[in-house]
């Protein structure tokens, strides 16, 4: 198949879209890794009841918003209501972290992390039979959002042909990279959290809470998983098997980046992102073997992943 | 346009043709829809068969099928249509006018043939099912060896009755197989388009066995109708949240023809981001089961598009509601059941494999006099012929079932409150199938150029 310059160039942007979702989803298991040392076997779940919750918040916030008016001020409008909508859907996923943290993972901090693993699986399973009691063994989807954002014209004033809505997800990505590196870089909150994840003992010896710590850290997790899991929903529908793939992957992409790394997550993402997307054009069947031929090729050549576990920077 | 086909529909049929078709019984003409038929002095209590030397010990029988998730789509609709099979014939008294009905229904999930075995161990005396190809191909074998008649609902994959059980007993499918819908496709695509305006072909199908099997018979019958060339062929996993690769390779082609067999609430994600992409600028699809997702997929996906979808063996306006009384009442029953917007084939699927087995044993029990054993069940459904609200179905020798497939244009209907077929073809079964004995393959070598 002979592919046009245009095509590449999309196939590339489909690529970057499906990069930005994988690091939304993986920079929440990075920091919860990254400063918790905890690797959570749930986070695909909180990713997957942000996908369930965010249909209901985008019918209730859109139904009051209207679909996008006409002119930039009525476009605004709509992106800042959408916007809101998955915000809103983020912040009610922290106080499940909360909940979580402080209940379940704060009892098991000091033992061996077969007990985390047991425990975070655990807590998949009941996710699970919670969302099917909550929304039902059915597939559920919302469709004020997609079809919408996609009238606003955006690609096509530049002669291609691409979906606003992932232009839209490529534009929030790349904010909700720059706010989280801006969050750990320069603000106090940030370089307390980089400080714990660093040296635990001297964060506590000059008068850190390392329980308020934890707590925030898994909470901002789980607002991050919610958080994608609302971007990621109005192409597609929400299912209860919908946690499962971006969770493997995502583990995926911090391994090549490196355990805990922030970083490394959002170069891994891209780079599966892109590379799953191009072989799925090139060589199909290759799709789901890729990422992992290449997280095996750079733990060859450089086991601690490409940058390596996260504080001294984010 | 609408195809002059020869029409075997039940369009029209008198009630001497359907009575004699059906037996005469008063679950035939129950799962018929036709009870006002025999209104006029024989009663459903006078239906027709001796009930003498049989007991009323309910009948215990199993569904398999998906009841949940993304196949739920699916899997539900025959659930429903099952039910309603089953409904029909307890109120019309039961199998030979004493035994009713007790159906189980197990999800299909994850270790189906663990679900099959158990119901063999409860005792079932019928079991229906499975949805899945995948499914059905472990289950037949098992069907064979324990001598229980199955009447699958779907898991319609060609090499079934050609390889994986080449000469079954028990194993019987009621719903069109795999080469039926896609050959339907095939026709439907040359008749909408013309052979000489497909010249390029793409596929996005299924990443498993049944969209495989779907796309390779697709090349093989578009290739005998027109001189198209294969140039693109994707197959995202089930339950794919990002098809936008596929979609801009096939923006790239820019075939005259795409073909797809994505089903359930895959049809949904691949419409809405093909639109989104305005893949449908630059190709019409042709679609075996794109309408499976008839009361999934949300007006704003379709407008615009340029889909036709086949409907297998069931399209509910065929005959036309208003023709044929059972068609009106099988459909208003439908859509008050429960996660039915609009019964698709699948609710066929469900509703045609117990009517087929049912009707099968009401002959057998007119003939015999008492309740048959399971042989002459299955000896009873060779060759067995019986209608329902969808027209005529015949189940041939080689255990498979046929009827007319139907074919139109996909489009969302606002009163509907789902996606309907309009201007719909309808193509009989010795178009679609294969002659008995002959496989789905050699057949279509046949097929001069």
């Amino acid at each position: 198949m002979a592919v046009t310059p245009t095509a590449a160039l999309v196939q590339t942007l489909n690529g970057i879209q499906f990069g930005f979702i994988l690091f939304m989803i993986a920079s929440g298991l990075t920091v919860i890794l990254g400063i918790l040392d905890v690797l959570n076997l749930a986070h695909g779940e909180l990713f997957s009841i942000g996908a369930y919750t965010a249909i209901g918040v985008f019918g209730f916030i859109i139904g009051i918003v209207g679909p996008p008016g006409g002119g930039v001020a009525g476009t605004a409008v709509f992106l800042f209501a959408v916007l809101a909508a998955v915000l809103v859907t983020a912040a009610i996923l922290l106080p499940v972290g909360t909940l979580f943290e402080a209940v379940f993972l704060r009892q098991i901090y000091d033992r061996d992390q077969v007990y985390q693993l047991v425990l975070t699986f655990a807590l998949l399973l009941i996710l699970l039979d919670v969302k099917k009691f909550i929304w039902g063994d059915s597939s559920i989807r919302t469709d004020a959002v997609y079809s919408a954002i996609n009238t606003i014209p955006t690609s096509e004033l530049v002669g291609l042909n691409y979906p606003t809505y992932n232009v839209f997800v490529i534009l929030v990505g790349s904010a909700v990279v720059a706010g989280l590196f801006w969050f750990f870089e320069r603000t106090k909150t940030g370089r307390i959290i980089r400080a714990t994840a660093i040296d635990r003992e001297m964060a506590t010896a000059i008068g850190v809470s390392t329980d308020r710590v934890f707590t925030l850290v898994f909470a901002l997790g789980a607002f991050l998983a919610g958080f994608a899991g609302a971007m990621a929903v109005p192409p597609t529908s929400a299912t209860l098997e919908m946690g499962t793939n971006p969770l493997v992957l995502s583990f995926v992409v911090i391994v090549i980046g490196g355990l805990g790394s922030l970083r490394g997550a959002f170069v891994g993402a891209l780079l599966v992102g892109v590379i799953r997307s191009w072989m799925i054009t090139l060589y199909p069947p290759g799709e789901i073997a890729a990422p992992f031929a290449i997280m095996a090729l750079i733990l060859l050549v450089k086991p601690e992943g490409l940058f390596g576990t996260w504080g001294e920077t984010a | 346009m609408e195809r002059t086909t020869t029409d075997h529909d039940t369009g029209g049929i008198g009630r001497r043709k359907l009575l004699s078709a059906v037996g005469g019984s008063a679950v035939a003409a129950a799962l018929a829809g036709c009870s006002t038929l025999l209104s006029d002095g024989e009663s459903a209590e006078q239906g027709g068969q001796s009930s003498g030397g049989i007991s009323d010990e309910p009948i215990q029988a199993g569904l398999l099928t998906f009841t949940r998730g993304a196949p739920g789509v699916l899997g539900i609709q025959a659930q429903r249509g099952a039910e309603l099979a089953v409904q029909r014939i307890n109120e019309a008294g039961g199998i030979g006018g004493q035994r009713e009905i007790e159906l189980d229904v197990v999800n299909e999930g994850s270790n189906p043939l663990d679900s099959y075995n158990q119901f063999i161990e409860e005792g079932k005396e019928v079991t229906f099912g499975p949805i899945s190809s995948g499914t059905h191909s472990q289950i037949a074998p098992e069907v064979e060896k324990n001598e229980v008649i199955n009447v699958s609902t779907d898991g319609t994959v060609t090499t079934l009755y050609e390889e994986t059980v080449p000469d079954p007993t028990y194993s019987f499918r009621f719903q069109n197989y795999d080469i039926m819908e896609v050959v339907t496709m095939a026709r439907e695509a040359v008749e909408r388009i013309g052979a000489d305006n497909i010249s390029t072909v793409a596929g996005v199908n299924p990443g498993y066995s049944f969209g495989e099997d779907e796309m390779r018979v697709f090349t093989q019958a578009i290739q005998k109708l027109t001189d198209a060339e294969i140039v693109y062929e994707g197959f995202p996993e089930l339950g794919a949240s990002d098809m936008s690769n596929h979609i801009t390779s096939i923006n790239n082609e820019e075939p005259d023809v795409t073909f797809s067999s994505l089903w359930g609430g895959d049809v949904t994600t691949f419409v809405r981001q093909a639109n989104a992409n305005n893949m449908f600028e630059n190709t019409t699809v042709f679609g075996t089961t794109l309408y499976s997702a008839a009361g999934d997929v949300p007006g704003d996906a379709l407008a615009g598009t340029d889909i036709y979808s086949g409907s297998r063996n069931y399209y509910w306006g065929k005959p036309a509601l208003g023709n044929w009384q059972p068609g009106r009442e099988l459909f208003d029953a439908a859509t008050q059941q429960d996660g039915v917007t609009v019964p698709t084939a699948h609710y066929m699927s469900g509703y045609g494999a117990v009517t087929a087995w049912a009707t099968a044993v009401e002959k057998a029990i007119d003939l015999l006099g008492t309740y048959p054993s399971q042989e002459q069940i299955a000896q009873m459904l060779e060759g067995h012929g019986f209608f329902t609200p969808a027209g005529y179905h015949n189940i041939a020798e080689d255990h498979q079932g046929a009827s007319n497939s139907f074919a139109g244009k996909m489009v969302y209907d606002d009163d509907l409150g789902a996606a309907r077929l309009e201007d719909v073809n309808t193509y009989a079964a010795t178009e679609t199938a294969p002659p008995p004995g002959v496989t789905g393959s050699d057949w279509l070598d046949s097929w001069s150029a």
